[in-house]
């Protein structure tokens, strides 16, 4: 177990720059998830920390030793690969012994090792397969267990769950929480999929660009975002986003009108105060409408997606300029072949920011 | 008015067209690999049948079957050519050549195969001139090369001189072919401790084992059939591979097929027993890689 710095960490593929000056402090024992948009650097960044990139600038410190331009070995990290990257000409047994073989420990130990992850894994009648003779969970879990024998301070996963289908995806989500809990080490984990962010992280980490946008709890990047683009990203279905106009602010109060909304006015608390006139983007996320909303509005229904016990309608609101509203539905549904849909939402509820910059207005 | 009885009977007589379409198809396709193959195999049982002739059979009647399997002319042949003892030259040679150039070939190849900028690719098309050169080309260079060190009639000569032609294609087969292993085998690797020469002796080099089958069989027929260059850097009679010793014992002034016909089996045989032994794997190396 260890914590995980990064200071000022800079990636650069030429004159291209991948990685711009990341700082992040990942507690010790923690479950951080890098997660965003495909090509945003999360894995780049990962790959930095495992040693399998060279760090053009910055530092990066495990545990109290600075690893920046150490050998991935030499880091106390072990990977697993979204491709598992078992060795195929070696059996179960064979791949998680090996590290330990190569860095010379003795034969006991070895066996004491691997048959204790094996057991944590539930792997042992697999021992003598080769991977080929494996399917994609059990494949995955011989790679994590290849991890456990080397005992790391930090476990790193690069997408670990995206080769598998969506149960056994749900089924190993739960085994690698499990596994976290039952290890207590420091886990560094990257995924695309926000929900396997929500669900697993102690610490989300957004990143956008080679950039950190946000990194916090999952509940305070949920409903605490500092800007339009982690608003957007964190939660399924995305937020909605309105534009708006403010018609009133001061007093900790700003109230905007949506436009093509005519009529709607929202009292929104906030500490700044933007200028009367200024155009802002409200956002408001689909499970935040409810029927008894004191603020109310009217849906013209596109299309309604019942998922059993919950359900999503998709459609447009007045003249609002947004692309499409979404509006979690709970308990009754509309009448078949329903054309309107009255939702109510509270104020307190609706996020503010800016129409320029896309930073959160508090 | 069509009943269900009669469309049944309309789609069972179309079944049945389909079927024997199929089948002349898979008799025409069979005939035709038969001939191709009676073809190919025609001057293999023609040497093999005129092994086993008198002498006045084959002045007789030179295309008809022996009347016997006279073993004669193998006891002259086995006499006058030293067959053991080029035979286990030949496998020595070819056995060195097929290590050095399989451990050389795939050592060379490896960072070919990882490291992409312009000094690998120059690298690479070097090799490509190397395959691309005609080996009559390089024989006197060779001489005179191996004279001047030393290194004519020696097994460690011929051994060099072969691998040094061989390697260029050892690089290429390996080159594409590690190219195709992921990555992130060698990136486990080195976070599991691993040197760069761990990585390719303990990750790498077990993955070539398809692919290092077929080479070897390449490399085995080129040397094993190879004429000119043991004959030209050979002159030890008991350094000679059996195609020197055939050619020996045949001589050059006249052919006489009582003497060439079994020396010409029994310098192939070897390499036909080799190649039945480990067709299966050879046959699979050659599939590698076609299919994920």
């Amino acid at each position: 177990m260890a914590q995980v710095s990064l200071g000022k960490v800079i990636k650069k593929y030429g004159d291209v720059q991948a990685i711009h000056g990341v700082d992040l402090q990942i507690p010790e024992g923690a479950f951080c998830v890098f997660v965003g948009p495909s090509g945003c650097g999360k894995s780049t960044l990962l790959r930095m920390i495992a040693g399998l990139e060279e760090t053009t600038d910055g530092r990066i410190v495990i545990g109290e030793r600075d690893v920046t331009h150490a050998d991935p070995a030499k880091r106390g990290v072990a990977m697993v690969f979204q491709t598992y990257a078992l060795f195929p000409h070696m059996t179960v047994r064979e791949n998680m012994s090996f590290g330990l073989k190569i860095g010379g420990a003795d034969k006991e130990e070895i066996r004491q090792k691997v048959d204790n992850a094996a057991q944590i894994l539930k792997l042992h009648d697999y021992m003598d397969r080769k991977p080929k003779a494996l399917s994609g969970g059990q494949r995955q879990r011989v790679a994590i267990g290849r991890a456990i024998v080397r005992q790391p301070d930090v476990f790193l996963f690069d997408e670990p769950l995206s080769n598998l289908d969506a149960e056994l995806r749900v089924q190993m989500r739960i085994e690698i929480a499990k596994l976290h809990q039952q290890l207590g080490a420091t886990m560094i984990y990257v995924t695309h999929d926000q929900v396997e962010a929500m669900t697993m992280a102690d610490v989300i980490v957004v990143l956008r660009d080679g950039r950190i946008e946000q990194s916090g709890s999952p509940v305070e990047l949920y409903s605490n975002p500092d800007n339009r683009f982690v608003a957007g990203f964190i939660g399924s279905p995305r937020m909605n986003f309105l534009p708006a106009t403010v018609v009133a602010s001061g007093d900790g109060i700003t109230v905007i009108s949506p436009d093509g909304l005519d009529g709607l006015e929202i009292p929104v608390k906030t500490m700044a105060s933007p200028a009367v006139g200024s155009q802002i983007v409200m956002g408001l996320r689909p499970e935040q409408f409810s029927p008894d909303g004191a603020l109310r509005l009217s849906l013209d229904i596109d299309v309604i997606e019942n998922l059993g016990g919950v359900a999503y309608a998709y459609g447009t609101a007045g003249n609002a300029v947004a692309d499409q509203l979404v509006v979690e539905l709970r308990g009754a549904l509309p009448a078949n072949g329903a054309q309107k849909l009255d939702v109510g939402f509270n104020a307190g509820d609706v996020l503010l920011f800016d129409a320029g910059t896309d930073q959160r207005i508090r | 008015m069509t009943t269900a009885t009669d469309i049944r009977s309309i789609d069972r007589v179309e079944v049945d067209r389909g079927h024997i379409a199929r089948r002349i198809k898979s008799v025409l396709v069979h005939g035709l690999v038969l001939f191709l193959v009676a073809i190919m195999l025609l001057p293999l049982f023609y040497m093999v049948m005129m092994s086993f002739k008198t002498s006045t059979e084959i002045a007789q009647d030179p295309l008809g079957l022996p009347s016997s399997l006279y073993l004669g002319n193998y006891m002259n042949a086995l006499a006058s050519m030293g067959y053991v003892r080029s035979v286990l030259n030949s496998l020595g040679i070819t056995i060195s050549v097929i290590v050095v150039v399989v451990l050389a070939g795939a050592m060379a190849a490896y960072p070919l195969a990882r490291i992409q900028n312009r000094i690998s690719r120059i690298i690479v098309m070097i090799m490509a001139l190397g395959l691309a050169t005609p080996n009559f080309v390089t024989i006197t260079p060779i001489y005179v090369i191996f004279r001047d060190l030393g290194l004519l009639d020696s097994y460690v000569g011929i051994v060099l001189a072969f691998a040094s032609l061989k390697l260029p294609l050892a690089v290429f087969f390996y080159t594409g072919f590690i190219a195709a292993i992921p990555i992130e085998l060698e990136e486990a690797a080195r976070l599991e401790n691993c040197n760069n020469w761990q990585v390719f002796w303990h990750v790498i080099r077990p993955l070539l084992a398809p692919v290092t089958a077929t080479l070897s069989l390449f490399v085995m027929l080129m040397v094993w059939n190879d004429f000119t260059y043991p004959l030209l850097l050979l002159t030890d009679k008991d350094k000679f591979t059996v195609m020197i010793a055939v050619y020996r014992s045949v001589g050059n002034t006249g052919i006489d097929p009582t003497m060439l016909f079994p020396a010409a089996v029994l310098g192939s045989l070897p390499l036909l027993i080799l190649f039945a032994v480990f067709q299966r794997r050879i046959m699979s190396g050659a599939m590698a890689g076609a299919v994920k």
